[in-house]
């Protein structure tokens, strides 16, 4: 873990409660368990997993919309975990963020000029004039132009709303900007204009990106690094070409593979391989140990009762599995490219 | 993933209806008879005839004369002044008490509904003690402890009805409270104030209005029935209400005397209710006039007769299960011929075969899958084309035919398992209903077969699985669920709309594998629809490409993948996030995929397509033996493959 | 199921409690003073005092609350300030009255408003949906009282199918009882009616355009099963938790009806109470009137369980 890191999440708990009949505490749902991240200035940092994995909920708890249970979240000097969900004003204006559906993340009695300039007049003393010439710029940075200033979100299509939000994020050029899942609502035609946008736009402002997505293969395009989380762990963690090129968890592996490939041939034969693995039809949920061990096909008995912790991985990064355990040298079995000889 | 835009589009095709000529005259007429009963509330000296007040017992109990234009009542005072005045006590009443109702339970339903916690648990259950309470009896006890009077019946009335628009409001502000925009706002860093009256409030107004107009009609009626039972206006005073209570006790002898004020209540209330309707009807549309911006309906008049001269049909199949020719659907548009959504479509698909449908939002490729079953919604028609299912032409079907032929020849799996089976049975019971009305099975045979199919399918312990309900399992269950229910009666063509695309990537890979394995034992013909071109190099034998309501391209997997020759096709295959190599600028397709109804004349992906030329604006035909495709340019241009 | 039922109980403590406490506090929330209202302009102080002693009004306000509550549990609702009558026993004899005129309109309104909705969701746009449409509409701007009027005069006064006023006990003569109560019935049930078949009508057209309802289609069912089976069960989930609500609406519009048409159940007892202040008889009334909506409450909250297994707890 660097010690120059922007954003530094170390042990991060997130729990859910039901509220039951009195406001009392009731059943909690662990969302997030121990989570440790880091993000430098200007870098970014793809988040990846299923749904109900938690990488949302790590979203969330960053922006401070909701409370972590425990461990830290450290942003420049400050811990955020310690302020629950009440930053003040001088953290709000430097992490912004973009939301998955364009549909519902612009408030449609605001016009696109309110949405664009809200920032601005939370957090900034700028005149209309000035806020105007800024509101300008911005769209001008997301390719959109001043006609679209008086317009409402709903007259716009998918691709231009995100623009939008994108341009809103950026108005007070905040040092981190959280992308939950920023393109998957949109065509696949239009989302890579907007990853282009994501990109250039990182790049000329140095802004450091906290991407949340499900797609490796999309996450890969513009992180940094790369963070694989399943049922509130993260499993695996490093550079983003290690982690797509040689994944090193079973879970990472297992979610590479499942995406088919384009060529149909190579596809064919995929699937021949992965059918020669043992098949496990079992719970997703681990009591204890290892939270995968219900479906991995390298399950070790001390997966049963032992939580692995992060075991360095070559190239880069690190893995929660024992098959990357030096210590306990047990030879682990031939998994292909990212497997430690 | 796709469902998301696709509805919208739809929407934004939906015209608003009450702009439409009949609504516009009932709008007219509710807003003319409010004006004229504020117009008499307000001149009441100067326009009735006679003190309302003034007896004369000479002439009580008569009928409509030139005099009395209504007749008069038991004390012979003249009916057309009493109702005039009667307007004032109206307008007076509906204004104080809905006011009250208003101040009262606006601002309380909003702090607790933005605060929560203790304040709003205490509230709502005053709230809920009070709704428990029938409203004439609330309204009568707290008459009892104010004494009767209009003033004091419209507190009254004010108190009960403040508690529907502290819920209205506690409501709204509640689901504001999630909505992602809300959320946004206090991620910039907005402070609650200014999120609730900035971000919030403005979003209140359009459901306040119509609760103020429902309100008003309530008071209106309210105050009649106090009235009437002597505990509202006090005679001899003139309202409505007490006009009628006098006209109970002559209901023998004169009964004309209940008719003008209850003309009066039911035409106030009945204005007050339509123009609520109407805005609310406005609400939920008022977004669809203005994305409306275009009107192509005149355009399309042109290509309409130009359609089904297609040149390439595709090749016929070997045991051939379906064929569709020359297909085209229109969605209805006001004073036009309606705008199409799919245009000259045709395909085929044989015995064990898969065909994969794959296209963007509003390509129109679930929209096929539909069409051949018949089940579009009723706006939308299926105006040309021919349909053979099995040697037989579906659209020369009647219902109870076609009825008969779905689910045993033909079956259907949809995008969201979680919403297309009914959540108010038992899964189990779904397939087993299936198998009982189709197949004649018995209670029990149905059961076991039910049984037997959850346990092909791949669901662990299947007896058990079979009594829970949809909401009980999971995505991937659920979807195994509804494909066990498809393939109930064994059909000979399977069409499946996007299955996989709202499940996760390993569930996803599960669920193509069993369409692989069930389609080996089974032998069906598959349709398979998807917006994602992996997926369809994952399970299809051939595929169709979809632009803009029409095929562009179709081939066989690996030639398409291998050599794709439209540039669509090709565009989206370089666009796929696997199919470069980190680094952006990715490639991508400049603009954005055109809404039915501003499709570009001649080749409809023209304005996109990086090779168009002049001759691309004439209308472009499919070409082609075994593989077809829809570009002038096809031949010269020499595509690289993706890879 | 039964976890549902013990559930809702539960959930009625916070609710009655609150009702008890309001219905208490009328007492001392009255501007004038009862025991003045009992004893009138004359009475001596030796006679308030009396009174006063009698009323309990000398005690703490907690312990006459506990007192009183105590008693009402018991069924003793106490006695009207203004004949020795005790208020149970008054509102029992009123109550069969009111309870039939609101359960014979409360089935009317459900069978009207649910053909109606359903005959108007199943053909949108047709003139039987206009039609239910536009009488739904006028069905809700109608008095029930005026409307009750009417019905007197057409068919009481005039054709003399039905006595204009009065009604008969069920248990001294069934069809007399089903005379007496038919047009009041329908005078009140007229605007729920309308409400309810706007709401059917919403509903089923909601839900005949969800994926479950396609899917039972492309599965071959036939339309008569899949309106009857699979669209009306979901419909009828929002329509009877508006079912409820309008029940309570007919109990309130019953006390208006009965005066239509001279019928002495609860309504006159309310309305004559209020007129003297007659404070327990009022607190009893609402008590009642909770009472039976609390039931009425429960019994939809468990068909609700039956038609929606998500509503169900696990």
């Amino acid at each position: 873990m660097s010690t120059d890191a922007l954003l530094e999440i170390r042990n991060l708990d997130v729990t859910y409660w039901d509220r039951s009949l009195l406001g009392l505490k009731g059943k909690g749902f662990q969302a997030v368990k121990g989570a440790n991240l880091s993000i430098r200035p200007g870098e970014t940092l793809g988040l990846v997993g299923e749904s109900g994995s938690g990488k949302s909920s790590i979203a969330n708890t960053v922006l401070g919309l909701v409370p972590a249970t425990g461990g830290e979240i450290r942003f420049g000097d400050v811990d955020l975990a310690s302020m629950r969900t009440n930053y003040p004003s001088s953290v709000r204006k430097e992490i912004q963020a973009v939301f998955q559906d364009p549909y519902s993340s612009l408030n449609p009695s605001m016009t696109v000029e309110d949405i664009v300039t809200e920032p601005l007049r939370v957090h900034t003393t700028m005149t209309r004039d000035e806020r105007r010439t800024r509101a300008l710029e911005l769209l001008k940075l997301v390719s959109l132009s001043e006609e679209h200033l008086a317009r409402h979100p709903h007259q716009f299509s998918g691709g231009q709303r995100q623009r939008i939000a994108i341009a809103s994020a950026l108005a007070l050029t905040p040092k981190l900007i959280v992308l939950d899942e920023p393109v998957s609502a949109l065509d696949v035609s239009t989302q890579n204009q907007i990853i282009n946008l994501l990109y250039e736009r990182r790049d000329a402002l140095g802004i450091a990106y906290l991407l949340i997505a499900h797609d490796l293969a999309l996450v890969h395009h513009i992180s940094d690094r790369i963070a694989v989380m399943y049922l509130g762990h993260i499993v695996e963690e490093g550079p983003s070409d290690r982690v797509y090129k040689s994944p090193a968890h079973p879970y990472t592996r297992a979610l590479l593979d499942a995406v088919p490939l384009l060529d149909p041939e190579a596809q064919r034969r995929r699937r021949a391989t992965r059918k020669a693995l043992p098949a496990r039809e079992a719970p997703r949920v681990a009591a204890q140990g290892c939270p995968y061990r219900n479906r991995c096909p390298y399950v070790m008995p001390r997966c049963e009762t032992e939580m692995p912790s992060d075991f360095p991985v070559d190239g880069g990064g690190t893995a929660a599995c024992f098959l990357f355990d030096r210590a306990t040298a047990i030879p682990g079995p031939a998994i292909g490219q990212g497997a430690p000889a | 993933m796709t469902a998301l835009p696709t509805e919208n589009s739809a929407t934004r095709l939906r015209r608003p209806r009450w702009l439409g000529g009949g609504s516009f005259a009932i709008v007219a007429f509710a807003a003319a008879a409010l004006a004229l009963l504020l117009l008499l509330a307000i001149f009441a000296d100067a326009v009735s005839p006679y003190d309302p007040l003034r007896q004369n017992l000479m002439e009580s109990l008569q009928g409509p004369s030139a005099a009395h234009w209504l007749g008069t009542d038991d004390l012979g005072r003249d009916v057309l002044s009493r109702l005039i005045y009667g307007c004032r006590i109206a307008v007076i009443a509906a204004a104080e008490a809905t006011t009250i109702a208003l101040l009262i339970g606006v601002p309380i339903g909003l702090f607790i509904g933005y605060r929560g916690g203790w304040w709003d648990w205490v509230v709502m259950r005053i709230v809920e003690a009070i709704v428990s309470i029938p409203g004439i009896m609330v309204a009568i006890v707290i008459l009892a402890l104010l004494g009767t009077g209009l003033h004091k019946a419209m507190i009254a009335l004010g108190i009960l009805f403040s508690t529907s628009f502290l819920r209205l409001a506690r409501g709204v502000v509640l689901a504001e409270r999630e909505e992602v925009y809300v959320r946004s706002a206090r991620v910039i860093g907005a402070s609650d104030r200014r999120i609730l009256l900035r971000h919030i409030l403005p979003n209140i107004a359009p459901p306040l209005i119509v609760q103020t107009t429902l309100t008003v009609g309530a008071v209106l009626l309210a105050e009649a029935g106090l009235s009437f039972i002597g505990l509202g206006v006090q005679p001899p005073d003139a309202s409505w209400g007490t006009m009628l209570s006098t006209a109970a006790a002559f209901m023998d002898l004169h009964w004309f005397l209940a008719i003008p004020p209850g003309i009066a209540i039911i035409l106030t209330v009945l204005s007050v209710n339509l123009i609520g309707d109407v805005i609310r009807d406005g609400i939920g549309r008022g977004i669809a006039v203005a994305a409306r911006q275009d009107a192509p309906a005149a355009r399309f008049k042109a290509i309409g007769t130009a359609v089904s001269s297609s040149l390439a049909l595709p090749p016929p199949r070997p045991d051939e299960v379906l064929r569709v020719e020359g297909l085209q659907v229109t969605v209805a548009s006001p004073g036009g011929p309606g705008v199409p959504l799919i245009t000259d479509l045709s395909l085929s698909i044989g015995k064990g075969e898969t065909l994969g449908l794959v296209g963007e939002s509003g390509s129109g490729k679930t929209l096929t899958g539909l069409a051949i079953l018949g089940l579009t919604s009723v706006a939308l028609r299926t105006t040309h084309g021919s349909i053979v299912l099995n040697g037989r032409d579906l659209r020369s079907l009647s219902q109870a035919q076609i009825e008969e032929v779905r689910g045993n020849e033909v079956a259907m799996v949809f995008q969201d398992p979680t919403t297309s089976l009914n959540p108010a049975f038992t899964v189990g019971s779904q397939i087993a209903e299936v198998l009982r009305t189709k197949k004649g099975l018995s209670k029990k045979e149905a059961w076991e077969r039910t049984v037997a199919l959850i346990d092909r399918v791949g669901i662990p312990r299947p007896a058990e699985r079979a009594r829970a309900f949809p909401h009980e399992l999971s995505g991937g269950m659920a979807q195994r669920i509804a494909i066990a229910r498809a393939l109930s009666c064994n059909p000979s063509l399977l069409i499946a709309d996007e299955p996989t695309t709202a499940l996760d990537v390993t569930v996803q890979q599960e669920i193509l594998d069993l369409f692989r394995d069930l389609q080996a034992e089974f032998g069906m013909a598959i349709l398979f629809v998807t917006h994602d071109l992996a997926v369809a190099a994952d399970i299809c034998d051939r595929i169709s490409v979809m632009y803009a309501g029409e095929m562009v391209e179709m081939a066989e997997v690996g030639q398409l993948f291998a050599r794709p020759r439209h540039p669509y096709t090709r565009g989206l295959l370089t666009a796929m996030p696997h199919a470069s190599d980190r680094n952006p600028p990715l490639p991508t397709i400049r603009g954005s995929v055109p809404r039915p109804g501003s499709w570009p004349v001649g080749c409809r992906f023209s304005n996109r397509c990086d090779f168009a030329v002049p001759a691309c604006a004439t209308r472009i035909p499919l070409t082609g033996t075994d593989r077809l495709v829809r570009c002038i340019r096809a031949d010269e241009l020499v595509l690289e493959a993706a890879q | 199921m039964l976890k549902l039922v013990s559930r809702r109980l539960l959930a009625l403590v916070p609710l009655l409690f609150i009702v008890s406490v309001l219905t208490f506090s009328f007492t001392s929330l009255l501007p004038s003073d009862p025991v003045d209202l009992i004893i009138g302009d004359t009475g001596t102080q030796e006679q308030y005092e009396v009174v006063r002693e009698r009323l309990g009004l000398n005690q703490p306000v907690i312990l006459r609350y506990i007192q009183w509550l105590g008693r009402a549990v018991q069924g003793d609702l106490g006695t009207s300030f203004f004949n020795s009558v005790s208020v149970a026993d008054a509102v029992m004899q009123r109550l069969p009255v009111t309870l039939s005129l609101t359960l014979v309109s409360a089935l009317i309104a459900v069978a009207v408003g649910t053909a109606a909705g359903i005959a108007a969701a199943l053909r949108p746009r047709s003139w039987v949906d206009r039609l239910a449409t536009v009488g739904a509409t006028i069905g809700q701007a109608i008095p029930n009282f005026w409307f009750g009027l009417l019905l007197v005069a057409v068919f009481a006064v005039n054709m003399r199918w039905f006595p204009a006023t009065g009604f008969t006990p069920i248990s001294a003569s069934p069809w007399e009882w089903l005379r007496s109560v038919t047009l009041p019935a329908i005078a009140l049930g007229l605007s729920s009616s309308a409400a309810i078949a706007r709401q059917v009508r919403s509903a089923m057209v909601g839900v005949l355009q969800q994926d479950y309802i396609r899917a039972a289609r492309a599965q071959g069912l036939s339309s008569r099963r899949v309106i009857l089976k699979h669209a009306l069960t979901n419909a009828m989930v929002p329509v009877v938790a508006v079912l409820s609500f309008q029940i309570t609406v007919l109990l309130g519009g019953s006390l208006i009806v009965e005066q239509v048409f001279s019928i002495n159940g609860l309504g006159t007892l309310a309305i004559t109470a209020v007129r003297q202040q007659d404070i327990p008889m009022i607190q009893g009334l609402v008590l009642v009137m909770v009472g039976l909506v609390v039931m009425v409450q429960l019994a939809t909250d468990i068909v609700y369980g039956f038609l929606n297994p998500k509503a169900r707890p696990s």
